[in-house]
Order: C-alpha cells, then sequence, then structure tokens
C-alpha cells in the first residue's frame, strides 16, 4: 500500500516553476531519500506535501485521501521535522513537546504519556525540566525529532534532520530513523549527506530544477551509470595539489578532495590510471592508497545533475 | 479548547519572561514614582497663606465698639493673626509700605479705614475680607441692638464663636489629580498601549523561531492560531496592566475613583487595541518594518496622549495628532470616570477602541488568510 501518492504536482511562484509535474509514490514502511541541491525544489515539494504551500496545480494523496479535501485528516497523520530548529527556546523540553502534541487533539494523561515517550525516544528523558537554550546542537536536533513525532504520525517528513551537529548525535538521529521505521513509521528523508541517505534510506528519488529525474533503490541508481568509474587515491598532504591540472587527464570528469582522499571521477573505457598516478608524483603529492571503485550515489548525483549535492 | 491550548502557552511564557517583568510592571512603577515625585507642584491647584500681622490703631470711644473689636480680634489670634497695637507716633501706612506689616487698620467711631502692603496681596485680602465681615456683623448688631438687644449679643456671640470671617468659593468645585495621581493614571494607560510591541511580535515571532512552520501544518485552523494567540496576548498584557493599576492605588495610594469596572474596561479594551495595531502592523509592514512603525508609533502616541506630562494646550497640527493618539482617548474617558464620577464616560472610549480593534483584526485576518503559511 501506498501512504503518499503525488501525482503532477506543479508550484509556480509568479513565472518561476518551483517543481514542475511531479509524480511520485512512497511505499508503507519506506525510509524514502531525497536528494537534491539547493534549489532544485525539495523543499517545496516537502511544504506542499505538509498543507504548507498550496499546489498550482497536480493533487497529493495520503493513504488514499486527498489531502486538500481531508486536509485535517492529513494533518494529523504528517510529522515534520523542519531542517531549521523549530522549538521554543523559553520552554522545557517537556513543555515543547506537549504543546505541539496537544495540537494535534493530545490531552490530560494520555498527552503526558506521549510526551514522556517521546522524550525517551531521543534520549532527552532526563531533560524534561531544561529549557532548550542549555542544549548542544544535537540535543536541540533531537528535541526537533521530539515534537514531530509524540502524536504518532503515520508519515514522517525530516528535512535534514542532522545539519550541523557532532557525530555522536548524527549516530544517535540516525538510529532513531531506523527504530522509527521498525515501528512503522514510514519517512521522507533529505540530507546534504550522501554517506547517510545511503546508510538509511530504502528508496531515492533525485530532484534537480523541480523534477524528479531519477528514481529508485541505491542499487537501481548506480546500475543507471556504467560509463563512470570512481576513483579514490588517499594523499598525506594536498597542499601542493593542483587540482585543475588533473581535471586536464584524459578520462577525468570531475575531481574533489574530501578530507585525505582525492575522490576522481573517470570515464569507464579510458585507462587513465597511471596518468593521474605520475602528475600526483609531479606535483609533489604523497600518495597513500588508491582505489578503483563501482560510481558512489554521490557520482551517481553528480553525473546526473551536473553539480554536487552541497552546490 | 485548541484556542485555550494556544493562548495559555502566550501567557505562561511571558509570565517568565524578564523583558515582561522589566517593560511592563517595574519600568511604568518607576516612572510613576520619579514623575510623580518631581512634578508634584505641577498639579498643586492651591496657594499657602503666609503670615499675617495686622497692626492696628483704636482710636474709637465707644465701649460696646471697643468690646466687639476685642472679641474679634481675640477671635482672629486663634487663626494666626498677629494684632499689634500701633504706637502713638507711629507712621501705620509707612511701616506696611516698609514691610514690616501686612496690613494696618485704624478703628475710629466713624469706621474701620483698611491699607493693604502690596508685598503680600493674598494675606492683605484675607485681612481685608476678616476686617469687611467684622464690620457687616457690627453693623447689624447695632442696627438689632435698637430693637431687640438679645439678638445682637447673638449675632455678635456667632460671629466670634465661628471664627468664619473669610467664606471658600470655588470656581471649579470638581477634585482634580495630583501628580501621583495623574501619573498613575497615565504610566498605566501607556503600559497597555505598550502591548502594540508585543501584539507585533505575536506571529512574526513564530516566523522567526520556524515555529510557524509546525504551527501550519498541525490540524487547527489559521483562525483558530489567530484567536488563541491574540486572546492570550491581551489577557498576559491586560494582567500587567492590573498589576500597575493594583500597585498605583495600594502602594503610591493614587485615586482611581469609585467605578473600578469602568476604569479596568477601558483598559482592557486599550490593551486590545494595542495587540490588535501592532499585530496588523507585522502584516502590513513587512520584514522589521512593522516592528520599527509600532515602536515610533507608541513612543509618539505615549508623549501626544500625556505620558510624560499633560498636553492640554496643544494647537493646530499637534491637536489633531493629540487628540487621534489612542492613550489621550483612554486618559479622557479614565479623567472624567475618577474625577467626575461619570462611568458612562467611559463608553466613547470603549467603542472607539473596540472598532478600531475590530478593524485591525479584520485586516490582519484578511492578509493572514491571503499568506500560504502563517
Amino acid at each position: 500500500m501506498n501512504v503518499l501518492e503525488i501525482r503532477n504536482l506543479t508550484k509556480k511562484f509568479g513565472d518561476f516553476i518551483a517543481v514542475d509535474n511531479i509524480n511520485l509514490s512512497v511505499a508503507e514502511g519506506e525510509i524514502f531519500g531525497f536528494l537534491g541541491a539547493n534549489g532544485a525544489g525539495k523543499s517545496t515539494t516537502i511544504n506542499m506535501i505538509a498543507s504548507l504551500l498550496r499546489a498550482t496545480r497536480g493533487e497529493i494523496e495520503l493513504l488514499g485521501r486527498n489531502i486538500a479535501k481531508h486536509n485535517k485528516f492529513a494533518k494529523m497523520n504528517i510529522g515534520i521535522v523542519p531542517q531549521d530548529l523549530a522549538i521554543y527556546e523559553d520552554m522545557t523540553a517537556y513543555e515543547n513537546v506537549s504543546f505541539f502534541a496537544g495540537l494535534y487533539g493530545l490531552r490530560g494523561s494520555l498527552l503526558h504519556e506521549r510526551t514522556e515517550e517521546a522524550l525517551q525516544f531521543v534520549g532527552l528523558g532526563d531533560k524534561h525540566r531544561s529549557f532548550p537554550r542549555n542544549f548542544s546542537g544535537g540535543m536541540k536536533r533531537r528535541l526537533n525529532i521530539a515534537c514531530a513525532i509524540a502524536h504518532r504520525p503515520k508519515l514522517i517528513i525530516m528535512d535534514e534532520p542532522t545539519v550541523g551537529i557532532d557525530p555522536q548525535s548524527r549516530n544517535y538521529i540516525l538510529n532513531s530513523v531506523r527504530k522509527l521505521n521498525d515501528m512503522g513509521c514510514t519517512i521522507i528523508y533529505t540530507s546534504h549527506y550522501m554517506e547517510e541517505v545511503e546508510e538509511i534510506c530504502t528508496r531515492i528519488a533525485i530532484v534537480d530544477h523541480g523534477k524528479i529525474i531519477a528514481d529508485g533503490t541505491k542499487e537501481q541508481l548506480k546500475s543507471t551509470i556504467t560509463d563512470t568509474k570512481d576513483i579514490w587515491i588517499g594523499v598525506k598532504s594536498a597542499e601542493s595539489l593542483k587540482v585543475d591540472s588533473l581535471r586536464n587527464v584524459q578520462g577525468v570528469t570531475a575531481v574533489r578532495m574530501d578530507e585525505q582522499i582525492l575522490k576522481i571521477n573517470s570515464k569507464t573505457e579510458v585507462n587513465n590510471l597511471n596518468d593521474i598516478i605520475q602528475k600526483l608524483i609531479r606535483d609533489r603529492v604523497e600518495i597513500r592508497s588508491v582505489e578503483e571503485q563501482e560510481p558512489s550515489l554521490e557520482t551517481v548525483f553528480l553525473t546526473l545533475t551536473g553539480r554536487n549535492l552541497r552546490d | 479548547m485548541q484556542i485555550w491550548h494556544i493562548a495559555w502557552r502566550e501567557i505562561k511564557v511571558n509570565l517568565r519572561d524578564m523583558r515582561t517583568f522589566v517593560l511592563m510592571l517595574a519600568f511604568p512603577i518607576v516612572l510613576m514614582l520619579i514623575l510623580g515625585m518631581a512634578l508634584t507642584n505641577a498639579f498643586t491647584s492651591g496657594l499657602s497663606l503666609g503670615d499675617m500681622n495686622l497692626l492696628y490703631r483704636d482710636t474709637a470711644d465707644n465701649p460696646q465698639l471697643e468690646a466687639s473689636w476685642d472679641q474679634f480680634t481675640a477671635a482672629i489670634a486663634k487663626e494666626g493673626v498677629t494684632l499689634t497695637p500701633a504706637p502713638v507716633d507711629t507712621d501705620g501706612k509707612a511701616e506696611v509700605s516698609a514691610d514690616h506689616y501686612t496690613a494696618y487698620a485704624e478703628i475710629s467711631n466713624n469706621g474701620i479705614a483698611f491699607f493693604g502692603g502690596v508685598m503680600h496681596t493674598l494675606e492683605s485680602n484675607v485681612l481685608q475680607g476678616m476686617l469687611a465681615t467684622f464690620a457687616d456683623r457690627y453693623n447689624l448688631a447695632a442696627a438689632a441692638m435698637i430693637d431687640s438687644p438679645e439678638k445682637a449679643e447673638a449675632i455678635l456671640t456667632d460671629t466670634y464663636a465661628g471664627g468664619d470671617f473669610v467664606a471658600e468659593t470655588a470656581l471649579g468645585s470638581e477634585k482634580k489629580p495630583g501628580s501621583i495621581d495623574y501619573y498613575a493614571m497615565a504610566m498605566t494607560t501607556m503600559v497597555a498601549f505598550y502591548s502594540c510591541m508585543s501584539g507585533s511580535f505575536l506571529i512574526r515571532g513564530e516566523r522567526l523561531r520556524n515555529t510557524a512552520i509546525r504551527l501550519s501544518a498541525a490540524p487547527v485552523s489559521k483562525g483558530t492560531i489567530f484567536a488563541g494567540k491574540v486572546i492570550g496576548c491581551t489577557a498576559i498584557n491586560f494582567l500587567c496592566v492590573a498589576a500597575v493599576f493594583l500597585f498605583s492605588k495600594f502602594v503610591f495610594k493614587a485615586d482611581w475613583g469609585d467605578h473600578y469596572a469602568a476604569v479596568l474596561l477601558v483598559l482592557l479594551t486599550e490593551v486590545l487595541l494595542a495587540v490588535s495595531i501592532g499585530l496588523g502592523c507585522s502584516y502590513l509592514f513587512m520584514e522589521d518594518g512593522g516592528r520599527l512603525v509600532v515602536l515610533i508609533f507608541t513612543q509618539i502616541a505615549s508623549f501626544l496622549g500625556g505620558a510624560y506630562f499633560p498636553v492640554d494646550d496643544a494647537t493646530n497640527f499637534m491637536k489633531i495628532a493629540r487628540d487621534i493618539s489612542p492613550m489621550r482617548w483612554a486618559n479622557q474617558a479614565l479623567t472624567q470616570i475618577i474625577y467626575g464620577h461619570d462611568w458612562l464616560a467611559a463608553m466613547p472610549a470603549i467603542g472607539l477602541n473596540t472598532a478600531v480593534a475590530a478593524a485591525f483584526l479584520a485586516i490582519t485576518a484578511i492578509l493572514m488568510r491571503r499568506r500560504e503559511a502563517l
């Protein structure tokens, strides 16, 4: 059964088409990754699903009901974790969750029970009376999630829930996403961290210029790229590296540094590994490791959209 | 039910907010005290009477007049008049001109001749009034003596026993506010009008905190959010106003008259009006424009409304500007209620406040509906 069904969805702001005739379905129990660079149209789509924006054309069905006609039903079954923290700094963690859950009609002991449950779930069970202004970035992110789940929605939309937090909190959140999914929630997940999406999403859609340009499991997406390979070269120091000179090597389509790893996309049919290594030696770059890999999701994204996810 | 849920959040959060305490409670109370103490004289309509020294010379040989005069001098001495008989070789008029005495009186068989000094006209006039009263009563008694001596005795006895030689007559008999009374009223209406600022932050604050997204995504209508927030904001601000009212009444002993319900109703509608103006401005002027407009408007309205000192003699443009200040409406209504004992004077202010508030709320509701989110 599909939890979400989107048909011919379009959103215009004046003459600008932010979302262009999107068709999409999300099945029950999926963790659906929604990938797109800034301005690609993913936030606009998410906002329309959450009833924050009205569609110019097309329709959205949640659990088989049109959200424009059954708006209250749709809202009751959706939980949203906005990209920017949406919590009250002047209310305790408990009051925050309780207030937002109360908007969904929860009252009395049920409200208390669900509030406790949500705080326990995100690991803030011992921070009831604490104010978010005293929280770390990771704790605030977790509270942001707790506020979205206390009313037990069927569909949870998470818009970059791990932005700007430490690795420990990120792991906690990713585990929470998996746990929520195990508990029966369907999740739409957006992130600028490709590895997160690759790690937890069961299906992924890539959005560019308001259109869905690819949709499938990560294996399906990777299999669409047959003419590109990834070359990862571990380097000790890249200070003397001239990245532009590497781009001139025959077959190389993209070069980027990710910490101590030089990530190169190259055409499969060109055997250019020797040329690349010679270039690095000439630039006095100390090489530690060389790996030739299947194309990553990041390469898929770059190949399809022509830009990095973080652009 | 959701309306109260949203309203209660507003009240609770504001009750904890130190800024609410400082701006809405501490600030007006301190200002009330400072201005009330500093400008005491500006609100005093009475004059204090100085020493009254009467130099007199009694040359009359009429025993009845002399007896009456003695009774009269004894009576006015009790009222604080110092009487000094003039030595034979003293020029009474010159003594008064030299400011050694307030006035000089010469009592003879032909009557009383009075000479008042120009240095202390008020005291001199009072003495003149006393002597005139004495002369009138003596003449009356003298006339009565012819037909009915016992009545003449009664007239003189009553006159000297009461000591009421000067009658008090006032042109404006209504009571007027002292400085503390005035500033208690002005500061309370000013604080009520300061609700403009929290009104302007009501929805804008949700947008800045991103919580507007959660509110919009929740299964509550925009109307519910709107109503809940307006009710909550009005309630908490009115609580602050009521606290200032009670503090001024019981600690500063400010005069709030007898019609408390009418006074509080004027203040409540003024808070509602201010919240509506603030909220409306936050929709009419984008970004920080609304906050700036409200800030400037609040200060001008407070100044023209008489928050810092009474603005009674404005003319032309200033008069128009003053008269459209909502604080002016409130202050005028409260003055009438408190000092004119006219609780019906509350009605125009209540009506005006409610009508303007309704207009601003309607504009806001329309603009809110047009927007996709809050």
